[in-house]
């Protein structure tokens, strides 16, 4: 192996995803991963519902199973448990992991099943139309949201934590070499593993909030500044709201690694 | 007439331990009983710059500067620094060196050239100079035993052979200064160090060339959505939009081959083609 494009189902290329999406460059980190730790792709799963991260499975030459709308990690967990001898991998969106399928992520993390979970959030509903999703930065222009979102936004690490994932991280697009190494920590880790990766969506997102074309996006992305809340907070005809996320900037990295028990279906087996 | 005064060196990279080292050798020698004097350069040099320190040691000393070409051993952390301060080495003393490489920043302005501009770790340079030329590569023995910071204390060791001074007042010194919990390591770097054979390590062949490994850029066109990403992120400007409809290689013989373009192309339609082996830099080791 010499070239992850080995790893792509080159008859399916190029992809579907907008110039400018990093949703492509953060398949490319994962696939870095799965080439460091040499996964057999025959005992690589991955699993996705529905949304623009979730088609990124078909363009890969492992063994994919493309779910319902936010039923991947319920798919996923089945799969592992009849065949814990595969490494399982979901991909998944802010909409899809955290509002369709909410309660299927934090059920999965609360079992700790081990599964590799990554959530590509890009602020926004991409692929059915540039909707307000529950990562929107409150104050951000969406187009169910015209006049700026008045919610407050989730914080994907903090929720999984609390639901119970043993493993959480946050890393950004921009940063491919740092996704890299996070995922080989996140597959390599025995339990739920959660990294949050935070895409851009310059397509509906960038062009709603008036943030500038992928590459411009993918610049503030590594400015680390405080998520798109201070790109936003410079847009005077956005109605802004102010979140306590705004000044503390966008923390990456590992925040959270615990060993327990983990989910087998019929019993808990003590962790490794 | 007194023991003349002795000088000694040390030079490194901000970053390395050179001034912790520095205070190792001055207070074994004042354990041992000498005067000592030591002045270093210090604060200018966060991480990655130039950092000496001159020690002077006998019955008594007045003047912490050493003198160019009376220097009795050079103890270098660094190849290039060691090159810097050869000529206040006096003929038949002694450079000890580590042949590790930290390319300093102002040479990789011009990154396709840095390879070239970096000295080339050639042991004759040494020889020419009528020195006697230990070079270890202490980081890599540093990183065996656990810690590459430790690699200071591999030179100190190898530093120790050329000095009179008890072991134990080295291994005390060490014990007491090197900060809390990494004594044993770098005890244990010190003895690799003085114990490294005191002769020329196994040097590569001498380096000749520019060492510059050129890259070509490939672009996958019918996968490429001129996103406007790797012309955005290229340091070197090599890359660049036709309008807005084609990816164009602008200018191919500035890649340097960093892969920042392949890295963050969304569409794999990025390849960067190193056209002969990558040069390990900055790590451990003495080869290209």
């Amino acid at each position: 192996m010499t070239d992850v494009r080995d790893y792509l189902r080159e008859w399916a290329m190029p992809h579907v995803l907008c110039p400018g999406c990093a949703h492509g460059t953060i398949l490319r980190a994962f696939l870095e991963a799965v080439k460091r730790l040499e996964l057999d792709p025959d005992k690589l799963a991955m699993v996705a519902g529905i949304g623009c991260s979730s088609r990124l499975i078909g363009y890969v030459d492992f063994c994919t199973l493309h779910a319902t709308h936010g039923r991947a990690p319920a798919f996923a967990t089945g799969l592992k448990l009849a065949r814990p001898d595969m490494t399982v991998a979901v991909v998944t969106g802010d909409g899809d992991g955290l509002a369709i399928g909410g309660n299927h992520l934090i059920h999965a993390a609360r079992r700790n099943v081990d599964l590799t979970v990554l959530l590509l959030n890009n602020s926004i509903y991409g692929m059915t139309g540039g909707q307000a999703a529950p990562t929107s930065p409150a104050g951000s222009v969406a187009s169910t949201a015209p006049a700026g979102t008045a919610e407050a936004p989730f914080d994907a690490c903090k929720l999984l934590e609390g639901a119970g994932a043993s493993f959480v991280a946050r890393v950004m697009a921009v940063d491919p070499i740092m996704s890299t190494n996070v995922m080989v920590e996140a597959l390599s880790h025995r339990g739920f593993s959660f990294v949050e990766v935070i895409s851009d969506c310059p397509e509906y997102f960038g062009r709603y909030n008036a943030l500038g074309s992928g590459a411009e996006m993918l610049a503030w992305m590594a400015r680390k500044e405080a998520g798109v809340a201070a790109a936003l907070a410079n847009k005077r005809y956005v109605n802004h709201v102010p979140t306590a996320s705004d000044t503390s900037g966008l923390a990456t990295g590992v925040f959270h690694r615990e060993e327990r028990p983990v989910f087998t279906g019929l019993s808990t087996q003590a962790a490794r | 007439m007194a023991e003349p005064v002795r000088s000694l060196l040390l030079a490194g990279v901000g970053g390395q331990g050179v001034v912790l080292a520095s205070m190792i050798v001055a207070e074994t020698l004042l354990r041992a009983g000498y005067d000592v004097k030591q002045s270093e350069v210090h604060g200018m040099a966060q991480r990655g710059g130039s950092v000496f320190s001159h020690i002077r040691f006998g019955p008594a000393v007045e003047s912490p500067l050493v003198p160019e070409g009376t220097a009795e051993v050079l103890a270098a952390f660094e190849w290039a620094e060691a090159l810097r301060w050869l000529q206040y080495v006096r003929p038949g003393g002694a450079v000890v060196a580590d042949v590790r490489r930290v390319v300093p920043p102002g040479a990789c302005s011009d990154r396709r050239a840095w390879l070239s501009s970096y000295p080339v770790i050639d042991a004759t340079v040494l020889r020419e100079r009528e020195v006697k030329a230990h070079l270890i590569d202490a980081t890599a023995l540093a990183a065996d035993l656990g810690n590459v910071r430790a690699a200071n204390s591999v030179v100190l060791g190898a530093l120790a052979a050329y000095l009179d001074v008890g072991r134990d007042y080295w291994e005390s010194t060490i014990a007491d200064l090197v900060p809390r919990g990494t004594a044993e390591v770098n005890l244990a770097a010190f003895r690799s160090g003085a114990e490294a054979p005191a002769a020329l390590i196994d040097l590569p062949a001498p380096e000749t060339g520019t060492g510059f490994v050129p890259a070509r850029i490939e672009v996958n066109e019918s996968w490429c959505k001129v996103c406007d990403i790797c012309s955005r992120v290229c340091p070197e400007y090599c890359l660049d939009l036709d309008g807005d409809t084609r990816l164009v290689v602008v200018a191919p013989d500035a890649c340097t081959g960093c892969r920042l373009c392949e890295m963050l192309c969304p569409d794999f339609a990025i390849t960067i083609h190193h056209e002969g082996q990558v040069p390990a830099l900055a790590t451990t080791g003495a080869g290209p």
